[in-house]
């Protein structure tokens, strides 16, 4: 989680991830910013991220993306 | 007919409502299908059996994804496979058939002249195919239901009906909203009663299209006619005056067509996604296309520039990139490959045009370019102590997106790219204000016509800035006593029957969205 946190502060700063649950639904993570995290994503974590996974319910939150990546890695 | 004719809203629209309040709720959906298909009818003839057709084929091919999924045997990968290889033949399928009835003639004609100026001597006679009505905008709607099916973001549906009824839902089928199976589909088959608020909200938010399209649209289309259509013989400032009616013409009419078709879907109880969102007050290109026929491009994002951009060749692309560049640049290489695909989609979209993709690739420029100077602007906003969320920022912001809109309008509105830059380099080169003052009145709206419509734009600057603002003005009224209520819409009804552009001297100006 703590690295997740380093590369959402990475992509858009000055973000409260701990608490913020609307980062798509109020425009923090844009279209772009969503291609740029899950570039990171994909390397930190090892994952594969399809089209499918891009909606707001897994963006949304460091707590649903988190989510997305412990079942992405197979570990849910 | 069409949803701002009388014919539409005053005979058929009250037809169905009444057949579909007396018929029991179990076979609501039937009579939900018979309107949507005796309207297409009335459009398009007998093609209407070409979407009877496309409806019972997504519906099959939403079963054998289904099918695929529930037999297959291996990894999940190899499942995976097998369906997308069921989904790219039914992608294909409704692909080919709008490529071929909308291109088909553009592409083989350019061809045959670029032959011709190698020295071949062929000609070339147009195919001239039937296109049924709302084509482009049902196959992106087949396309979304069928990859939804196969991301397993859907069950695949087992009632046909719903699938029909989603693909010919009689109000969205001239110029959309392109709505997603999820949002819709069940509520059409669930045969809601009428009910009271649902219909007079209805008939508020058509009423609100009908002045938007009759009262400035229609009006302001007159000037567009006059100044395009003889650009070569007018000042600068007058063909700027021409663009901007036609972004204005292009706004009133298609968000007005919008709030009709809305409208329409409320007094079922239907809620259709919106597609404009206050556009004008965007601060970015990318802002305008979130504000802007929006479901065309939350489409285009869901189902080409995501999809692409995570495409393994592009991946691919990026981490080469990335190793020769850096990430600085690398970032940008799969979101750029993918907008180029979305912008020129976008072009294509709305019809077999050179200037249609002469939008498209602006659209795609401008974006870019902000997407790579987003950094470079903050850093340069922060040191020259700019606070980019002040007002005055937002508004440099707004004008400065205002004017690219309307280039972008110019262009699309042109008969050709060529036209498009004589104009633009007439505005800029040859413009003189006073021109424009000597021959305002003479060039489709007179002093009168020029006065109701600048009301008709006010009245719907106020109401957009006032949602902007988050006050609904519809919920609003509905907040006032009952006298005032019926006073207020009763004038809004009097201002479009008494300043509505129709009658003799004018002929009804079709949909310019329901041709693409």
């Amino acid at each position: 989680m703590e690295e997740l946190l380093e590369i959402l502060e990475e992509i858009a700063p000055g973000v409260d991830y701990e608490n913020c649950t609307t980062l798509v639904d109020d425009h923090i993570l844009d279209s772009f910013g969503i291609l740029s995290l899950v570039s990171e994503m994909e390397d930190a974590f090892d994952i594969e991220v399809s089209p499918a996974e891009l909606v707001p319910e897994n963006f949304n939150s460091a707590a649903s993306l988190w989510k997305m990546i412990c079942r992405l890695r197979g570990e849910e | 007919m069409s949803y701002h004719l009388l014919s539409y809203f005053a005979l058929f629209l009250p037809i169905v409502m009444v057949v579909y309040q007396v018929i029991p709720k179990r076979f609501r959906f039937l009579v939900m299908l018979a309107a949507d298909y005796t309207m297409y009818f009335l459009f398009s003839g007998f093609l209407v059996f070409y979407l009877i057709g496309a409806s019972m084929v997504t519906y099959g091919m939403g079963l054998w994804l289904e099918r695929v999924e529930r037999k297959a045997e291996g990894t999940p990968k190899e499942i995976t496979k097998q369906k997308r290889k069921v989904l790219a033949l039914g992608v294909c399928l409704f692909l080919a058939v709008l490529l071929v009835v909308k291109y088909f003639n553009f592409f083989a004609g350019e061809l045959v002249e670029l032959w011709n100026r190698w020295g071949a001597d062929v000609t070339f006679t147009p195919v001239r195919f039937l296109i049924p009505i709302g084509l482009s905008y049902y196959t992106l709607q087949i396309i979304s239901y069928l990859t939804d099916v196969y991301r397993g973001k859907l069950a695949a549906e087992h009632n046909p009906a719903k699938i029909m009824l989603y693909l010919s839902f009689f109000p969205q089928i001239m110029e959309g909203p392109i709505s997603r199976f999820s949002e819709v589909a069940e509520e059409l088959y669930a045969g809601k009663s009428l009910q009271y608020m649902n219909v007079v909200h209805g008939y508020q938010r058509i009423l609100w299209g009908l002045f938007k399209k009759m009262v400035v649209a229609d009006r302001v289309a007159a000037v567009v006619s006059t100044t395009f259509g003889d650009y070569q013989s007018y000042d600068g400032a007058i063909l700027l005056y021409g663009v901007l009616m036609y972004t204005t013409q292009l706004y009133m009419e298609f968000s007005g067509c919008m709030d009709m078709v809305i409208g329409s879907a409320e007094i079922f109880g239907i809620k259709l996604p919106e597609n404009f969102k206050q556009p004008f007050l965007a601060k970015d290109a990318s802002d305008f296309w979130h504000r802007w026929h929006i479901t065309l491009g939350t489409w285009f994002k869901d189902y080409i520039f995501y999809p692409v951009s995570l495409a393994k060749p592009v991946k691919n692309l990026a981490k080469k990139c990335k190793n020769k560049f850096g990430k600085g640049v690398s970032k940008f290489v799969a979101p750029t490959v993918a907008l180029f695909c979305v912008w020129s989609s976008n072009g294509l979209w709305h019809g077999a045009r050179w200037t249609y993709l002469f939008y498209g690739m602006y659209y795609f420029v401008i974006i870019f370019l902000e997407n790579i100077t987003e950094e470079p602007v903050q850093k340069l906003a922060a040191r020259l102590h700019i606070n980019r969320k002040s007002r005055g920022y937002t508004i440099f912001r707004v004008i400065k997106l205002f004017v690219i809109v309307n280039i972008g309008e110019l262009f699309f509105r042109a008969e050709t790219v060529g036209m498009g830059f004589e104009m633009l380099h007439s505005i800029v080169t040859n413009f003189h204000i006073s021109n424009l003052i000597q021959q305002i009145i003479y060039l489709g709206m007179d002093q009168f016509e020029l006065i109701v419509a600048g009301i008709g734009i006010l009245a719907v600057t106020v109401v957009g800035a006032l949602k902007e603002k988050g006050v609904d003005v519809r919920e609003a009224i509905d907040r006032w006593v009952l006298p005032a209520r019926w006073v207020f819409w009763y004038a809004v009804v009097v201002f479009v029957v008494l300043f509505g552009a129709y009658g003799a001297g004018y002929d009804s100006v079709a949909m310019i969205y329901a041709g693409y």
